[in-house]
């Protein structure tokens, strides 16, 4: 085991942070000098609290956190999202903090022929060029959405996120507010997430994700949709709904949420939240359908939370 | 550093930065597991830690340390699943067989510990293996042999359902060796230097001290960025990629073409100034290109007409008066690259002699090995080739390639053996591509229902390549009706398209299937009717009957009635294709101590030629199957096929039954065991007729007749979220004799499943400004998975080849060219809206559906 202290040396020399290495190993002109996050204590393993909160520590699996039986009747959107991510061979090895913090899936930042805001360069060739795959709120120079599955149940969890050095901040910290287009996240190159904390839901909660894919569950999502929702005497009590795929970073869905809350609950004020989701939509010429996406997928979460099957 | 594997423990010295996958094979020495992608995507280098699968290429061996690692060498070959994979023919190629039967493996031993002896949903089998990708598309078999595993049916051996194919042992345990697993002592590595520019003359290379040899033309033009330049040798990978890194490549940049339009093409950059840089473009079609003028980068038109003023005057009328039998429409497909998962590779190695030693994954041994002894000026028996094991071809493995150049003069200026395989992403980029195309179509029927007239203009996007011939092909189809058919090039510097599985048929049909499809909605009448009224093909017609007999045909919904979400629809169409053969071949069968030894100067890619040969020998002598062997895939013996244009198995199995037949007088009586080195050679007999090609082009001729296919498809369509989903195809093939009905199955399951990806999935991307192939990865490259399979009925309809010798044909190619047309025709079926562009992704079905 390695120490998180003698972790951060490396780093402070210059190493990069390998957790599982699935998007590192992959991607060409891999430094060389790794400081492996595996070894260390205190990034491991999810703890659960006796309030059905659960510290859930960077280098958990996400097969270790797809299989946690307690997190699924706690936490069954954040599991469903990481039971479909992905592969089998994928989800053994990546980790919790790896997928958070990941690089983007841009082509062009993945092509060593183009420089671009996140390469030291100053343009976009994605913008001019092949972007379907992008944004569909435009709101940075940089138009690649953030790729992580887990930050879209997190975020509708109001998890924390531990970081060492820097304390503990609410999630959506990691990824700021987006504008930034030469980074995905806002950690500096000495600085490590350690853990991620999950309050416990409000008893009788329903959530629900969903990915919506091109084709099939292997492929990267166009959209993916988180839905909370607490229901008493058949009117929706609170509700949360995030989103990924969309912008620069996981987004809140607060006109969504307003719509719903104090509303009963039914599939017309489904229908009538859901026609929120794209408000804040601003597409790219290749990605006008994902506003369409975006409010079918945000609909369909939001339909399954209310046990509406159809 | 210490770990287990396959039992026996593992000690590493010192620090190493190597993958697992890297590791095992070229330090272990286990080749069983593939690096077939580098990105995790396609699970070929799976391998067990600790009983969990994982991506041997995004594993480092440090990582091992004290861990307990199964390769598929480990499990013997005895596991219930490799038994299950061979008897219910989970693999062609056999390139991805490891790394599923590795996975499958953990998945079956889970299940049965959990759920003893039960059958899992196909849902939990797609799952549990949605981290492999199989080209061949052998994934049909796959589910099956999973759930037989699971249900027990495979814990002993079973003599009762022997394994479709002769190898099919070494391709379950890993033992089979392709080209990418050889190694030679005192072996180099070699890497491609290639273009940074899409136009650029290259003034100087500077290999800054590395071995190196230079791959450019005479003229020293780059025309495609990813066009190799030079290449290193280096005596490790690593070190040659490095060296890669240094060389220097001084460019003189050139206006660039860069897109596809047809408007633009005569006045664009011109990719070809000369007539001999025109001449000596490279082709995306089999045979010799038809003749055509240029003007600048339009190259065309050229085709075969029938009555073309008849054709266009009838169409112009019917424009002009809005004949509502009268239908128009511009439809267009996608570049659609070949990705066989071995990448194309190859060894090469000069002796003291002179002589050419190689390794290569070809489709084409004799072929190649006859290309070779060409451009090095070499005696025919001075190249020794070998290709004993293909991991997938498709068609851009039929001629000289880069990657062989590079090997065999870095193996002469380096006097070692040099081995240069290329990685994912320069397969994507440079591996071959099937050209994308645009298609005007115009159609009429007369008043009676028949076909009137018919125009088609397909301009093809090959890059640098030319000869599309999809409109040409619209001439073999639905009888004598007037019709004007031209192809066109329109010429870029991208890389080059080559023959890919059909070349032309499936954006050829994609167009008229749906255009046929569209005229039977107008003139009232049943799909399958209409083509039976319009199509002469005797066996076709047989089809036919079958097809509307279906019960998905007759249950089929009425046209765009659906209103709710989730739509069904039903979809027709059909394929016709030429019968290739090649009439040299020959087979040669020696005793060996009483065994019957097969040898001919072919390949097996995955088809299932080997088993072919042996099936043919076994039945026409009468012995079991441990009196045959057969050894292909070398040079050194009699001429055989290439496995191209559906040719190799009504070339091969003649030729093998009438070797056959000449060792039964031979032996006359006495028993193998009695007639060691007994010897003889059969050829191929003459068809009744001979042949359309009055002599072989290229060793291949043309038969009389056409094969053909009907394809009936279902599919369910997500409107909401814009998802196609392919429930069901039944597809009749007509093609003759099937020699062994599970190959033939297995076959056209891959068929129908590659036409599954180039209907929904598959498009390469360029990035406009550049001509960058930013679709460089298989995350960003789609192709099939197990879970994009559909059910798949296949029957056969095997008369009316009695003038064949063997009376049957190829089936590989027509199981595949109308599959995207009957998806076009069933989407039409669900939602209403005809889908004009290829592949029909989510955005393009939710843009089609709002309008």
């Amino acid at each position: 085991m390695t120490g998180l202290d003698q972790t951060l040396e490396a780093l402070r020399a210059g190493a990069l942070p390998r957790a599982g290495g699935t998007d590192l190993l992959a991607r060409p002109h891999t430094p060389q000098v790794i400081a492996d996050l595996r070894d260390v204590a205190e990034l491991a393993g999810i703890h659960h609290l006796p309030d059905g909160s659960a510290r859930i520590g960077a280098t958990t699996t996400i097969a270790h956190l797809a299989a946690d039986d307690r997190l699924l009747s706690t936490h069954p959107a954040l599991v469903l999202a990481a039971r479909t991510l992905a592969t089998p061979q994928i989800r053994a090895t990546a980790t919790v903090g790896g997928n958070l913090l990941q690089r983007n899936r841009c082509p062009y930042l993945r092509n060593p022929a183009f420089t671009c805001h996140q390469t030291g360069g100053d343009g976009c060739p994605a913008r001019t060029g092949w972007h379907s795959w992008a944004v569909a709120i435009d709101h940075s120079a940089c138009i690649a959405p953030h790729p992580s599955s887990l930050a879209v149940p997190l975020l509708a969890h109001d998890a924390r996120a531990e970081l060492h050095p820097g304390g503990t901040i609410p999630l959506i910290d990691l990824y700021g507010d987006g504008t930034d287009p030469t980074r995905d996240h806002q950690l500096t190159s000495e600085q490590l997430l350690i853990a991620v904390h999950i309050p416990a839901p409000p008893e009788g909660e329903r959530a629900v994700h969903q990915r919506t894919t091109p084709h099939g569950s292997t492929d990267w999502p166009l959209v993916e949709a988180t839905a909370r929702l607490l229901i008493t005497s058949g009117n929706i009590a609170s509700a949360t709904v995030a989103i990924g795929g969309i912008a620069r970073t996981p987004q809140r869905l607060t006109a969504v949420e307003t719509a719903l809350t104090g509303q009963p609950a039914t599939t017309e004020t489904a229908n009538t939240a859901a026609a929120h989701a794209t408000a804040d939509c601003t597409p790219l010429p290749q990605t006008r359908h994902k506003t369409h996406l975006l409010h079918h997928t945000v609909l369909d979460t939001l339909r399954k939370a209310l046990g509406d099957t159809s | 550093m210490k770990f287990t594997m396959n039992g026996r423990p593992v000690t590493v010295d010192g620090a190493t930065a190597e993958t697992a996958v890297g590791f095992i094979r070229e330090t272990a020495g286990l080749t069983g597991a593939k690096p077939a992608c580098g990105t995790g995507a396609c699970g070929a280098c799976t391998i067990l830690v600790d009983g969990t699968a994982v991506a041997g290429c995004l594993t480092l061996c440090s990582d091992l340390e004290g861990r307990e690692v199964t390769t598929v060498e480990g499990l013997g070959g005895t596991h219930p699943v490799q038994r299950a994979f061979a008897a219910h023919d989970a693999l062609q190629c056999g390139y991805c067989t490891p790394g599923f039967v590795v996975a499958a493996a953990a998945f079956v031993d889970g299940w049965r510990a959990e759920h003893g002896d039960t059958t899992p949903s196909r849902e939990l089998i797609a799952e549990a293996l949605a981290g492999h990708l199989c080209r061949c598309g052998a994934y049909p078999g796959i589910y099956a042999a999973v759930e037989a595993a699971c249900a027990g049916e495979h814990d002993d051996e079973r003599p009762d359902v022997p394994p479709a194919r002769v190898e099919a042992l070494e391709k379950i345990t890993g033992a089979a060796c392709y080209t990418t697993d050889v190694r030679l002592a005192g072996q180099w590595e070699g890497v491609i230097v290639r273009s940074e520019h899409a136009h650029a003359e290259v003034t100087s290379i500077s290999g800054q001290g590395a071995q190196l040899v230079e791959l450019l033309g005479a003229d020293r033009i780059a025309r495609y960025v990813g066009q190799p330049i030079a290449a290193v040798a280096a005596p490790t990978r690593a070190e040659a990629l490095a060296a890669a890194a240094r060389v220097q490549v001084e460019y003189r940049p050139l206006p660039a073409a860069l897109s596809f339009d047809p408007e633009e093409a005569p006045d664009a950059a011109a990719v070809y100034p000369s007539k001999d840089g025109r001449r000596g473009a490279p082709r995306s079609s089999e045979g010799p290109p038809s003749p055509a003028r240029w003007r600048g980068n339009l190259r065309g038109p050229s085709g075969l007409s029938k009555r073309p003023r008849t054709a266009v005057r009838r169409i112009e009328q019917a424009r002009e008066g809005n004949d509502e039998r009268f239908f128009s429409a511009t439809f267009s497909t996608a570049v659609q690259a070949h990705t066989a998962l071995e990448p194309h590779a190859c060894l090469a190695r000069w002796d003291t002699g002179g002589d050419l030693h190689l390794h290569v994954s070809t489709q084409a041994v004799d072929r190649l090995a006859g290309q070779v002894a060409k451009r090095w000026r070499l005696r025919s028996e001075q190249v020794h080739l070998v290709a004993e094991h293909v991991g997938g071809g498709f068609g851009a493995k039929v001629n000289l390639t880069g990657e062989v150049v590079a090997a065999v003069e870095l193996a002469r200026l380096t006097g070692a053996p040099v081995r240069v395989v290329l990685d994912r992403a320069e397969e994507l980029i440079d591996g071959g591509c099937r050209p994308g195309t645009r298609t005007e179509l115009a159609m009429l029927a007369d008043a009676e229902g028949r076909l009137a007239a018919l125009t088609m203009d397909v301009h093809g996007d090959g890059g640098i390549a030319v000869a599309n011939n999809a409109a040409s092909l619209a001439r073999y189809i639905y009888g004598n009706a007037p019709r004007r058919l031209r192809d066109f090039d329109v010429v870029t510097n991208r890389p080059p398209a080559a023959p890919f599985r059909g070349p032309g048929h499936p954006p050829m049909l994609w167009a008229l299937e749906q255009a046929v499809d569209e005229m039977a909605h107008r003139l009232g009448t049943d799909p399958i009717e209409l083509r039976r009224r319009w199509d002469g093909n005797p066996k076709r017609q047989a089809l036919y009957d079958w097809a509307a007999e279906l019960n998905a045909w007759r249950d089929r919904p009425p046209n765009g009635g659906q209103q709710g979400r989730h739509r069904r629809g039903v979809g027709v169409a059909v394929a016709n294709y030429l019968y290739f053969l090649d009439p040299g071949t020959k087979v040669e069968l020696t005793v060996e101590q009483g065994v019957v030894v097969a040898r001919t100067a072919t390949q097996d890619v995955g088809t299932g030629s080997r088993s072919v040969i042996s099936q043919v020998v076994r039945e026409t002598l009468g012995v079991t199957a441990d009196r045959v062997r057969v050894e292909i895939g070398r040079t050194g013996t009699v001429h055989g096929p290439a496995a191209a244009s559906s040719c190799s198995t009504p070339s091969i199995g003649p030729a093998a039954h009438d070797a056959a037949r000449r060792l039964h007088s031979a032996l006359d009586g006495r028993s193998l065991d009695d007639a060691e080195g007994l010897r003889v050679v059969g050829r191929r007999p003459w068809d009744r007729w001979g042949y359309v090609t009055p002599f072989p082009i290229g060793d291949f001729a043309i038969g009389r007749g056409f094969t053909g296919a009907v394809y009936v498809t279902e599919v369910e369509v997500d409107t909401h979220l814009g998802n196609v989903r392919v429930t069901r195809v039944s597809c009749g093939i007509a093609a003759g004799r099937v020699y062994s009905p599970r190959l033939a199955r297995s076959q056209c399951h891959g068929g129908v499943i590659q036409g599954v990806g180039y209907a929904l999935l598959e498009q390469r991307h360029t990035d406009p400004a550049t001509g960058v192939v930013m679709t460089d990865s298989l995350a960003d490259y789609r192709i099939p998975g197990i879970a994009d399979t559909p059910e798949i009925i296949v029957y056969f309809h095997q008369d009316g080849w009695d003038h064949v010798s063997g009376r049957g044909t190829g089936l590989g190619e027509v199981s595949t060219m109308g599959v995207a047309a009957s998806i076009g025709n069933a989407v039409r079926n669900a939602t209403g809206w005809r889908p004009l562009d290829l592949p029909i992704s989510p955005d393009r079905l939710l843009q089609g559906l709002a309008e």
